[in-house]
């Protein structure tokens, strides 16, 4: 429970926060053993770590830079030639009014997703860190979505938001609310599917947010509380600047999750109705693997990167500048 | 090298050669393998399984082995990249859609290097086939596939529903206003929220780009053919035909169908609607028959044609069809197994057991199979129904992104707020300049065919 605020504590539980900053940039940090490791042991790492590097190398770095080659190409995936096209491919995606429309829906979902997921993962993590009865069972009830195959999932909330056969629908009817049309209903499409989205994902972020909460020691707490800082005090004084580096993570890793989300709008809405949930991956897919535009689709790809990267960025810079992170 | 480490690096030699051993499937027994991939739902395999036995009995010198791929995008997906990595099956179905880029890439042989040769087809039989189905057959007029199997859509009713509301269960509407007024009839809102809990007939619509946006477009084929237009594209393919009339009366319709028993607000999982009472008329297909018996149990349900537009009755052909490529390394037992499954024996079994109906008109003369008819009506509607049966002209520039806009204005016209001329008028705008913009140069140099003939007639 949030208590109420009064001057004393907050001023206590300000200073108590001062300190919390003070220790957290002193923590020593190892030295780096740095010394030059001699021909066999060299040798003997690369041997052992060749088949990650090897997999790494062929399904991950290979696919990045052939995809940027790409780009530049045209190329069906079947011929044995493609063509040079400069950046037309780029130019081709910027003045289709479909892309758009995907980038915006895509941006709706992510604006709408995150800050819902971040704020029902530390809310559950926060909860559950107490002395809860039954908490491990409801720590993997929550889990449960992230390990649900998708597409599973999919078909199942599919059902759940059918307009006249599924459980949404009777729940609204049954509490007198209108029945909501959806499929059919551009809005309400977008709202099914940010629901899935957030209910799909949320589970891992609760994790990283418990573990981050763990690694606060119970010490500041106490001398908090000693000095008379309410739950909420304590929450907003030492939790959450304490907690900023797993934040800046589950942000960074949640925007770019849902930036790429794909899988659950393929099997839930089909991008429909009239387009209105069809997401940047799902346009990049169908160009990809339907019209077999491969020359096109890298170019979608390296577009959605170049957004993740600068969004990636800026959050970085925003949390170092309130000297939260020592990034 | 320590020994712990020689040890270790000799595992990882093992990892790295592991995967590049075996693989050769070489005939352990003598017989030709024939790999086949399908994408028969899981109703039809038993079916499969025993025409696999048949032609296996038949010909012991052929291992047949059909493989399930997914339909729909998976199997083009999995197509191009066996033919990529050299993996190609010997036989595949394939879809008109495929045929561009199959062509383009080489990947296939057209037909007539087998039909031509020493173990080739007569004319008749050739002939005897259904026209429609070779035209879909086919690319630019060569013909590179051979059905398998036909198809077409009819109406699926539930005549208990028709009783229900006082309409003659024997007869199904007949004309498009009777479509209308049977939906008007049968449909139900027992609170009056303006959502009905029952309706007639249900206008198949989904997402237009998603998925199912070709499927969508096949099943409105029908209304444009018994309006007047059979084909989306005009003979020299510079101009999409779905702007015109009939196609506007057509969407008209499932505009007016649509709003008449507010759609937006029911499933479109259509089995589901039949199942559970909710939807008294579909557009179906043959190849449910053989598992209605048993999901339609306790339904008293009808196959009937689909009711006559304001120009002819008419339905939309389909059908699979069977293409052998290139890289098989046995393209002669291949089509061993293609020209046996087109004899008019083989489809009557065919038939008989997977619900498709037969690819030839001669089947039906078959006097085992007319037997099978008559104790199976529903069956007997869709034989019946392929004399008016019609097939489209296939699109041969950008079909895929052609079809995606008529998808899409069949979603604008009835989910969307637009009316059916002004979507359609939009969609034919787009996908005219896709025509026109078409790169018109023959795709690749015609194959050498004579001397692949000779070769295969010494």
């Amino acid at each position: 429970m949030a208590g109420v605020l009064t001057g004393e504590g907050q001023r206590v539980s300000r200073a108590a926060a001062d300190v919390v900053r003070a220790e957290a940039a002193a923590v020593p940090v190892p030295p780096a053993v740095r010394r030059a490791p001699g021909r066999r042991e060299g040798l003997t790492a690369f041997l052992f770590l060749s088949p990650t590097l090897l997999v790494f190398g062929v399904f991950v770095v290979f696919p990045i830079l052939f995809s940027f080659y790409l780009s530049f190409q045209q190329w069906n995936l079947f011929a044995d030639d493609h063509a040079f096209v400069g950046l037309a491919n780029y130019g081709a995606v910027f003045s289709d009014p479909e892309f758009w429309q995907v980038f915006w829906n895509t941006t709706v979902y992510t604006v709408a997703t995150v800050p819902l997921n971040m704020v029902l993962a530390l809310g559950v993590a926060v909860l559950l860190e107490r002395r809860v009865r039954g908490k491990r069972l409801l720590r993997a009830a929550f889990f449960t979505p992230v390990v649900v195959s998708s597409v599973a999932a999919g078909v199942i909330w599919r059902w759940v938001f059918d307009p006249n056969l599924g459980l949404a629908n009777v729940a609204l009817t049954a509490v007198g609310l209108p029945a909501v049309d959806w499929t059919a209903n551009a809005a309400a499409a977008m709202a099914a599917l940010i629901i899935v989205g957030v209910w799909k994902t949320f589970g891992i972020n609760m994790v990283l947010f418990a573990a981050g909460l763990s690694a606060i020691p119970s010490h500041y707490y106490e001398a908090a509380a000693i000095d008379g800082a309410r739950s909420w005090s304590q929450f907003r004084h030492i939790t959450l600047p304490l907690l900023a580096p797993t934040t800046l993570f589950v942000l960074v890793l949640s925007m770019i999750g849902s930036f790429q989300v794909f899988d659950v709008v393929f099997v839930l809405t089909r991008g429909g109705p009239l387009g209105a949930t069809k997401v940047l991956v799902y346009y990049l897919y169908e160009h990809a693997f339907k019209f077999f535009d491969m020359g096109y689709a890298s170019a979608v790809a390296y577009l959605l990167f170049a957004v993740l990267f600068v969004l990636t960025l800026v959050q970085v810079r925003a949390f170092r500048n309130r000297g939260a992170v020592a990034v | 090298m320590p020994p712990s480490l020689r040890r270790c690096a000799g595992l990882l030699a093992l990892l790295l050669v592991g995967g590049c051993g075996g693989g050769a499937d070489g005939p352990a027994d003598g017989r030709t393998p024939v790999v086949f991939w399908h994408s028969f739902v899981s109703s039809t395999i038993p079916a499969l399984d025993s025409l696999v036995a048949r032609f296996e009995a038949e010909h012991p010198e052929i291992d047949l082995q059909p493989q399930y791929v997914p339909t729909g995008d998976a199997l083009v997906q999995k197509l191009i990249t066996a033919v990529r990595s050299n993996t190609a099956p010997d036989v595949s179905w394939i879809h008109a859609d495929y045929l561009e880029d199959l062509v383009a890439a080489d990947a296939i042989y057209p037909m007539a290097h087998f039909i031509e040769g020493s173990n080739g087809m007569s004319a008749e039989d050739l002939a005897d086939i259904y026209p429609a189905l070779l035209t879909y057959a086919s690319y630019r007029g060569t013909l590179y596939s051979m059905p398998m199997e036909a198809t077409n859509l009819g109406l699926l009713y539930n005549k208990d529903l028709f009783r229900e509301v006082g309409l003659d269960p024997e007869r199904p509407p007949q004309t498009w206003e009777e479509l209308v007024s049977y939906s008007e009839r049968l449909r139900l809102d027992r609170n009056g929220d303006g959502r009905y809990e029952r309706i007639g007939f249900m206008v198949p619509v989904r997402p237009g780009t998603g998925p199912d946006g070709p499927w969508m477009v096949w099943q409105f084929q029908p209304f444009m053919m018994q309006a007047g237009t059979d084909h989306l594209v005009n003979e020299e393919q510079t101009r999409v035909l779905f702007a015109d009339e009939p196609a506007v009366q057509a969407l008209s319709l499932w505009e007016r169908l649509f709003d008449l028993q507010n759609q937006r607000g029911f499933t479109n999982e259509y089995q589901s609607a039949f199942v559970s009472g909710q939807g008294a008329m579909m557009l179906d297909g043959p190849w449910s028959l053989p598992n209605y018996p048993r999901l339609l149990e306790g339904i008293d349900w009808g196959i009937a044609p689909l009711p006559a537009g304001p120009v002819r009755p008419a339905t939309v052909v389909g059908g699979e069809y069977l293409a052998i490529f290139r890289q098989s390394a046995h393209p002669e037992a291949a089509w061993t197994f293609v020209k046996w499954v087109t004899q008019p024996e083989v489809q009557a079994f065919w038939s008989q057991r997977s619900g498709y109906l037969p690819i030839r008109a001669s089947v039906t003369e078959v006097p085992e199979y007319r037997a099978y008819l008559e104790t199976n009506p529903g069956l007997k509607a869709f034989v019946e129904q392929m004399a008016v049966a019609r097939a489209q002209r296939p699109i041969e520039y950008s079909a895929l992104e052609i079809q995606r806009e008529l998808a899409i204005a069949i979603e604008q016209a009835t989910v969307g707020t637009l009316d059916a001329r002004t979507a359609l008028a939009r969609a034919a705008e787009a996908s005219n300049a896709m025509l026109a913009r078409a790169d018109r140069t023959p795709p690749s140099p015609a194959p050498p065919e004579t001397t692949a003939v000779t070769t295969a007639r010494r």
